[in-house]
């Protein structure tokens, strides 16, 4: 018995050392481990820094930003010229057009980050409205060319012709003459002007501080007497809209947005494009004006504005 | 019988057993396991076919469970045609009516379910290529190159609408978590679907619509192209070029025809569907009906006002056969199930518009032929190249516009965008095709001031992983910003 009983005594003492050693080498394992708090877990995800940008509808140099940042919850934007932010989605306004570069820095709550840097280009990328001119072909009539009103004046914009370029409103040659508009001594302004005077009018909307080109072909007769300051068709382009054709003048002719003058007289039938350029004002309501100074018989077609390029 | 007891408590254990797996342990979405062992040609064509299957999806008519039912691409127009500014749903009620107003959750049932059919697609693939040597020989690079142009469809979706995802080309068990969900950036997978269609495009035939063919690969390839962030204008324009000069597509003289006659000489890759049959419908005709409500959910897709515009601008004979107004909404008819007549008071429907027959369009020569002018546009503004705007052209005499007093003299891109839109509207281009253009936010962010979807911002033009595989991944899967 008392063997036996050394025996498990024994083989007890052997468990229990092993337990011991066995416990004691676990211990020392999970110590090894760098756990700073219990059952936390090293994060292996980390920051990345990213985003998108678009320029404000209104105003292009506006550029709004879209942080598209993974595991991140701080963010450090940096536009460049001292100028920061710490907001998710900033907007920033930048100076003009060009290339600028931009610094994002996103950060975890543990202290990593990721920094990502894009180069934003600020462009005017807008497309201009084209404004459709109508009846701009004169094949009807005066229709879409008067003023509402004319104090000391009349409405009526120009005497309606046959006499019109041979190009139809696109370019085709015809081998015809086309409608047209005329004036004469007697409708002429400026130097002529009276009750009688004819302006043609046509108000627009075209796309505010844009570019534009006004197009136009007109013809003066080349056998007779000059005005004074030589026979010419005036087109150009009013700052604004005007129901009175008085007011219309006067602001034509104290600051038109453009004032074309031409006088290039080569004969009835013989016609000159003119593609002038102009800037529209910050309402884009303009609006055109033709008028002539002329001895003699002089004629307008095919009037266009478009976006220059 | 003495052992019946012991008989039937090992069935009851091993049913627990059984249970329990299946519940603590579900397969992730964008895993299979080797579940079936090919073992002749006619095996492995067959595995061909289940991928279509997979493409096709599930009725939700016929299998209801909001749960991991692989709709397939029926789904789609709400993941993509719905998160552009062309549609949107008739009530705000359920997860349908968030994708519309951008506020997909990743927990979204229809966005998981086609997350998962996308992968299910892509693991039915693989697992033919891993058996592809059954096969006899002489159809191996056949087989190869279909599944490979199937894999490739899935991930184009999948890029696009989820951004940098799992990318797994090979058979993978179901505990390859590193395979399983590692996020490779979208590049890369780009590189794999380019890789996956070159090789289509080289082994595969013409002939067949309702399955991949060699200008199906061709039409594939050159959208991709189109797309990358680096675009190949000049790969794509080749490959719409080649389609053209095979001769084997035009436009049909009439629009409508389009839609009505399946398989016709427009259609280069369709997905089938067989009016009536349970196993072989789709859902989304019923679903795109709200005043006579046909579906067992509906009220989707409805039309936009700012898409009414469009079409009343530019959509010459199309605007008709696009969409009605119902009185009440506008609806699109483009698809509506066989033996409907809308002419009547009330409009009937057909025999059985929950399992409409419909073919879904994937690739038509309409579309190709927009892209070849997008491919010569080469993303700049405008192109006054004749062979681009004859193909635009093509397109809108179609539409009834004319040939020459319609012909602008310089192809712009918003131009060509717009066409595009109402050409295609409702065929799950738009978005893609704001993403292509590079106009997605400046669009998308417009059109949701507009509609008051204050939820908008730019990062919800990915949608998010879903929540399920993240949960599975074990911190592998990270989420998409904003969400």
């Amino acid at each position: 018995m008392n063997n036996r009983f050394n025996f498990i005594r024994s083989t007890g003492q052997l468990l229990l050392c092993s337990a011991l050693v066995l416990l004691l080498h676990s211990c020392h394992d999970s110590f090894d481990f760098e756990l700073p708090e219990a059952n936390s877990k090293l994060d292996t995800v980390l920051p990345s820094a990213d985003f998108s940008y678009i320029s404000n509808a209104d105003d292009f140099t506006l550029v709004e930003f879209t942080n598209l940042s993974f595991e991140s919850t701080q963010y450090q934007w940096d536009f460049g010229g001292g100028n920061t932010s710490t907001e998710v989605d900033p907007s920033f306004k930048f100076s003009g057009e060009g290339t600028f570069p931009v610094t994002l820095t996103a950060t975890d709550a543990n202290g990593a980050s990721d920094q990502v840097m894009i180069e934003v280009v600020v462009e005017n990328i807008f497309v201009a409205i084209t404004p459709s001119i109508v009846n701009g072909d004169f094949e009807d009539g005066q229709n879409d060319w008067k003023f509402s009103s004319f104090t000391d004046g009349t409405t009526s914009p120009f005497n309606s012709s046959s006499d019109g370029s041979w190009l139809d409103y696109d370019g085709a040659d015809t081998g015809a003459k086309t409608g047209g508009a005329k004036w004469t001594m007697s409708t002429s302004a400026e130097d002529y002007v009276s009750s009688n005077t004819r302006y043609a009018y046509q108000a627009l909307v075209v796309s505010p501080n844009t570019e534009y080109v006004l197009e136009y072909e007109y013809a003066i007769k080349n056998d007779g007497t000059q005005a004074p300051g030589d026979n010419r068709i005036v087109g150009g382009i009013i700052d604004g809209h005007f129901e009175d054709g008085k007011d219309a003048i006067v602001s034509f002719n104290a600051e038109p947005l453009l004032k074309f003058v031409g006088d290039m007289d080569l004969g009835k039938g013989v016609f000159t494009t003119v593609e002038a350029k102009f800037t529209s004002n910050a309402t884009g309501e303009v609006a055109i004006l033709i008028y002539g100074v002329t001895d003699v018989d002089a004629y307008v077609d095919n009037v266009k504005v478009y976006p220059a390029e | 019988m003495k052992y019946i007891q012991y008989i039937l408590l090992a069935g009851i254990l091993s049913s627990f057993l059984a249970c329990e797996d299946e519940f603590l342990n579900p397969l992730p979405d964008s895993a299979i396991v080797v579940d079936a062992f090919f073992q002749s040609d006619d095996d492995v064509l067959a595995g061909i076919i289940g991928v279509y299957d997979a493409i096709q999806g599930v009725n939700e008519n016929t299998n209801t469970s909001l749960i991991s039912s692989n709709r397939g691409i029926q789904f789609e127009y709400m993941l993509s045609e719905m998160r552009s500014d062309n549609t949107r749903t008739a009530t705000l009620e359920g997860t349908k009516a968030d994708f519309h107003r951008y506020r997909v959750d990743p927990d979204n049932v229809q966005s998981e379910d086609y997350y998962q059919s996308m992968y299910d697609i892509i693991f039915r693939a693989n697992n033919i290529l891993n058996f592809i040597n059954v096969a006899d020989e002489s159809n191996q690079s056949l087989y190869a190159a279909e599944a490979k142009f199937l894999r490739a469809f899935a991930y184009f979706k999948l890029v696009r609408l989820f951004g940098d995802v799992p990318l797994v080309t090979r058979v993978v068990g179901a505990q390859e978590n590193e395979d399983l969900f590692t996020r490779v950036p979208a590049e890369q997978i780009y590189d794999q679907i380019v890789a996956d269609l070159e090789e289509a495009v080289d082994n595969l035939e013409a002939g067949s619509k309702s399955r991949a063919s060699k200008a199906a690969a061709q039409g594939l390839l050159a959208k991709v192209f189109l797309t990358r962030e680096s675009p190949n204008y000049s790969g794509a324009q080749q490959l719409c070029e080649a389609i053209v000069n095979s001769g084997a597509f035009s436009l049909q003289e009439n629009f409508r025809d389009v839609f009505y006659e399946e398989l016709n000489d427009e259609i280069i890759f369709a997905v089938q569907y067989e009016l009536g049959n349970t196993l072989e419908s789709q859902s989304f005709s019923s679903e795109f009906t709200a005043t006579f409500r046909q579906g067992r959910e509906d009220g989707h897709n409805m039309v936009n006002d700012n898409l009414i515009a469009e079409f009343d601008a530019i959509g010459g004979n199309r605007t008709a056969e696009s969409y009605w107004f119902t009185g009440t909404w506008y609806e699109v008819t483009k698809f509506l199930p066989e033996g409907s007549d809308i002419t009547t008071t009330p409009p009937t429907y057909g025999p059985s518009p929950r399992d409409a027959g419909n073919d879904w369009i994937v690739l038509r020569y309409a579309d190709v032929l927009l892209m070849h002018a997008e491919a010569i546009l080469a993303g700049g503004t405008e192109t006054a190249s004749s062979a681009a705007i004859d193909s635009y052209m093509a397109v809108r005499e179609r539409a009834g516009f004319d040939s020459i007093a319609d012909r602008p003299a310089l192809l712009t891109k918003d131009a060509l965008l717009a066409e595009r839109r109402v050409e295609l509207a409702f065929e799950n281009h738009r978005f893609y095709d704001l993403l292509r253009f590079g106009v997605a936010d400046a669009v998308l962010g417009a059109h949701a001031a507009e509609m008051g979807y204050s939820s908008y911002s730019a990062r919800k033009l990915l949608l998010p992983i879903p929540a399920r595989e993240i949960n599975l991944s074990g911190g592998l899967l990270n989420q998409n910003p904003g969400y």
